[in-house]
């Protein structure tokens, strides 16, 4: 008896799940989701993909080495003229509070210049950002720089991002100008 | 024959990753290159910097080679000439020893 009741619910299950399967189909092809950057999510589905981002980022980083000298001079100048010319139209810098890419963007991209970061979390903090430099971050805007950009011009960049928040809009101009030959001293 | 198409099989993919890392040259990024507004260093008061801090060695760097090259933002040049003399008789990392010496290099009369 016991047995033909489980044998009964087990069926019943196969037959949600494949409810599902086929739903899930039919609502993908139907074209009923919208795709618009500017029609948020579900806060739940927000908190998932956070969740899962966040977790995915801090596993596959977890084993970077960092280099010693991050805090060097002639890393934040070479860091800072490529942060200035890739990343600053998203990320903004100092004096700056918005542009079209973070009302436009979604998500919107996170205003480093404006990040507060603690020393206790600073090895964390340098592999994440290594991390998604070098490969990106999928649907969200966030390109991987590894094609065309070696570790080390990479790491200039994660150099110049420990310092950015404390900076002037003086001092980030200077930092981040590449001058007349920028390419050829720095 | 074999050896032939084994080198253009690695010759064409290796051309492709070298054009694909010129495209993002650093030289690439001086076609919009500004130069540094070295004026905004000299009027900063020097004696609340730290000459240890990595950002105010950065910036003495980047204005002493922009002085070098004769490169510095709005006229800030010229007013600099006689330092950009004096700095050209130093070797790149000397000038950066001699935390006194570079904060006078700013202390120029463009204030």
């Amino acid at each position: 008896m016991t047995v033909l009741k489980k044998g009964a619910c087990f069926k019943r299950l196969i037959a949600m799940a494949g409810v599902v399967v086929i739903g899930g189909v039919a609502f993908l092809y139907s074209g009923l989701y919208s795709m618009g950057a500017d029609d948020p999510h579900f806060d739940v589905t927000t908190w998932a993909l956070e969740t899962l981002r966040e977790n995915s980022i801090a596993r596959a980083s977890q084993d970077i080495d960092v280099p010693s000298d991050l805090n060097s001079a002639e890393r934040l100048l070479k860091g800072g003229a490529d942060y200035n010319a890739m990343c600053a139209g998203c990320h903004l810098k100092p004096g700056k509070s918005e542009s079209d890419f973070t009302l436009g963007l979604y998500p919107s991209p996170p205003n480093l210049a404006d990040i507060s970061r603690t020393d206790e979390d600073a090895k964390e903090e340098d592999q994440r950002n290594f991390w998604i430099i070098k490969h990106g971050i999928k649907a969200s805007g966030m390109p991987s720089w590894a094609p065309g950009h070696d570790d080390t011009r990479i790491w200039n960049m994660v150099a110049f991002l420990k310092r950015l928040p404390g900076l002037t809009e003086n001092q980030y101009q200077i930092l981040t100008a590449r001058g007349s030959n920028g390419a050829s001293t720095h | 024959m074999m050896k032939k198409q084994f080198s253009v099989l690695i010759a064409v993919p290796a051309l492709m990753l070298a054009f694909s890392v010129q495209a993002h040259s650093e030289k690439d990024h001086m076609k919009t290159a500004e130069n540094p507004d070295c004026a905004t260093l000299s009027a900063m008061d020097h004696s609340k910097m730290d000459m240890n801090d990595p950002v105010v060695m950065a910036m003495m760097q980047q204005c002493m080679s922009a002085m070098q090259d004769g490169s510095v933002e709005s006229g800030d040049a010229s007013s600099h000439g006689h330092d950009s003399d004096d700095a050209s008789s130093h070797g790149h990392s000397e000038q950066m020893t001699g935390a006194g010496m570079a904060g006078d290099h700013m202390q120029t009369p463009s204030q």
